[in-house]
């Protein structure tokens, strides 16, 4: 049993708006699965979807193996109890578009808060595994600063810290350089593709193709809540295999 | 039998020699009574008719009387001199009338007062506010504890309140959301001074007693409860909905969540509205003066109405305004230190 996360059927709409179309996919351990697509596609919804902070309409979710995060009631599902779900959650680490650290906490406090909060650990061991963390996103000297004294791309290496020392089984990284200067881009790319080197297993929402060509093992692109098409890079990307759709899109991004 | 007989020989003797005294001194004392009363009678008379120079010289006749002599005439008028001087504003010659009196019988009450009296009008403006302070402060000062223990027991409780009032008005769950939305609407919309009259005087008709500092404690307390919790509410939803996420995605329950994460960061927003409205209660707890709690403004009303001087309520204006005054800077020291992360 090789998969990690698994989408049957899965189903979310916004009012008339389908934001996520009746989606099947499997994440295999160590896969790297890249979305594309235009705003407004569904790709961060059918992320959200992953760790349970959007409730999906109808479908199924199954992690190694297993049903979870909804109990059915006449076929529907509804969110499982709060203690299941954060149980999932803390296997699953996330990456949001505008970084969320908490600004109350140092840097050091940030990426212990979990540890100790929902993993229960004592503070010196959560902070021997912040320091670590924060050494291989390279900011161990900014541990006892505060987020706003850091740069976007600080800011954001400093969330992927916090969401690896929870330990997690995977990470959903939703848009991670949008928010970013270009010139900032780089380096949280270099995080994330060592981070992939390593094995990590991950989804990865983003904009940017030179990116999702690097590091994915596999590249969707979505439109209206429906996958248009989902290859290896090399599919996806060579001319003779590429989707109509991708090639505007992709003409448009240029 | 001998001893008996030569006792009463003594007695009889005693008595005899009263009976010669009364016999011959009392024609001349009642005559000299006489003489003064005519005295003293004109004297009122010229009084009377406003000739003033005149009663005062009549009075001045009447003698200092001997050791057996009659005190009455003196004494009345002496201090009748010594009236008529200090209304002339002349203390110094009230004053030594008024001596003149005491230096024959040292123990008149009525003069020893008036020397009292006459010195505590007369005496210079930095003396009587010392005085003021002397005879207000232990009172006043008094009542400012217990407006301070009712200040600050409703500054721990009423946040604690506010909070799960709050908590309630965010959940989407009833029955919280409905109850916290009723006691927000209910005491915020009705007057603090009803709900302490409803709380001390309304509720023994339903069989609940209270003394006056439980009932003061309750009111104020459910009161500002209401208030903080909108403050709180607001700052709670102030902070961005990706805090929430944040959190949540790294596995943490609501409760985590709200305690770690979330009203850790509402207290630099919430801490101007907050001393605004503990300023506000340390004046407020003025109201629960009519629920029979003697606290400074009451014990400033008392004093006042005691002595009807303006003195007792510009000293009490003084301690509310030093209260204030320590709380505004004391939360503004507050104020800085929650918000250190913020600044770069």
């Amino acid at each position: 049993m090789n998969t990690i996360l698994e989408l049957k059927q899965v189903v979310k709409s916004f009012g008339k708006l389908t934001a996520v179309n009746h989606i099947d996919l499997k994440i295999d351990r160590g896969e790297k699965v890249v979305i594309v697509g235009p705003s407004g596609s569904g790709k961060s919804t059918l992320l959200r979807t992953m760790n349970f902070l959007e409730t999906i309409d109808s479908g199924e979710l199954l992690f190694e193996g297993s049903p979870c995060g909804y109990v059915y009631k006449d076929g529907n599902p509804v969110l499982d109890s709060q203690k299941k779900l954060c149980a999932l959650r803390s296997e699953i680490g996330m990456v949001f578009q505008q970084f969320n650290l908490f600004p109350h906490m140092t840097v050091v406090q940030n990426v212990m808060e979990g540890q100790v909060t929902v993993l229960k650990k004592s503070k010196d061991e959560a902070r021997e595994t912040a320091l670590q963390m924060l050494e291989k996103v390279g900011l161990s000297d900014r541990a006892t600063v505060y987020p706003v004294t850091l740069s976007g791309g600080q800011k954001q290496r400093v969330a992927i810290a916090r969401a690896l020392a929870m330990k997690p089984k995977m990470m959903l990284f939703d848009e991670p350089t949008s928010a970013l200067d270009p010139e900032l881009v780089g380096e949280v790319f270099d995080t994330i593709r060592s981070l992939a080197d390593e094995g990590m297993t991950m989804v990865i929402v983003t904009h940017n193709m030179g990116f999702a060509r690097e590091v994915a093992d596999t590249v969707i692109f979505m439109e209206s809540g429906d996958f248009i098409a989902k290859g290896t890079p090399a599919e996806f990307f060579s001319a003779e295999t590429q989707h109509p759709r991708i090639k505007e899109f992709m003409d448009k991004l240029l | 039998m001998n001893s008996i007989s030569n006792k009463l020989g003594k007695s009889g003797a005693a008595a005899s020699l009263f009976l010669l005294f009364v016999l011959c001194v009392f024609p001349v004392i009642s005559q000299a009574g006489e003489e003064s009363d005519a005295i003293l009678k004109q004297a009122r008379d010229a009084l009377t008719i406003g000739k003033i120079d005149q009663a005062q010289s009549l009075f001045e006749q009447i003698p200092t009387p001997g050791p057996e002599g009659d005190d009455g005439e003196f004494v009345y008028s002496r201090m009748q001199l010594a009236r008529i001087s200090f209304s002339l504003k002349e203390a110094g010659k009230a004053r030594s009338y008024a001596e003149e009196v005491v230096a024959v019988y040292p123990d008149n009450v009525e003069a020893k007062n008036f020397i009292v009296s006459l010195d505590r009008e007369t005496r210079p403006e930095w003396r009587k506010v010392v005085d003021d302070c002397i005879r207000f402060l232990p009172s006043l000062l008094k009542g400012a504890s217990m407006t301070l223990l009712l200040v600050f027991v409703t500054m721990i409780v009423s946040p604690v309140g506010g909070l799960f009032i709050a908590l309630g008005r965010i959940s989407q769950t009833q029955p919280f959301s409905g109850i916290s939305w009723f006691i927000i609407w209910f005491f915020r919309g009705t007057p603090l001074l009803l709900q302490l009259f409803f709380i001390y005087y309304g509720l023994p008709a339903m069989g609940i007693t209270l003394s006056p500092l439980a009932a003061a404690l309750i009111g104020l307390g459910i009161n500002y409860s209401a208030y903080l919790a909108e403050i709180i509410r607001a700052g709670i939803l102030s902070i961005e909905d990706g805090q929430t996420e944040a959190a949540k995605a790294l596995g943490m329950t609501y409760v985590q969540t709200m305690r770690r994460v979330i009203i850790p960061q509402t207290y630099k927003r919430i801490i101007p509205p907050f001393a605004n409205e503990f300023i506000a209660l340390i004046k407020d707890t003025a109201l629960v003066s009519t629920i029979a709690m003697v606290e400074l403004m009451r014990a400033a009303d008392q004093m006042f109405n005691a002595y009807f001087n303006v003195t007792v309520l510009v000293f009490a204006a003084v301690i509310y305004l030093v209260f204030t005054t320590i709380f505004t800077f004391f939360f503004e020291k507050i104020e800085y230190k929650v918000g250190v992360y913020e600044r770069r």
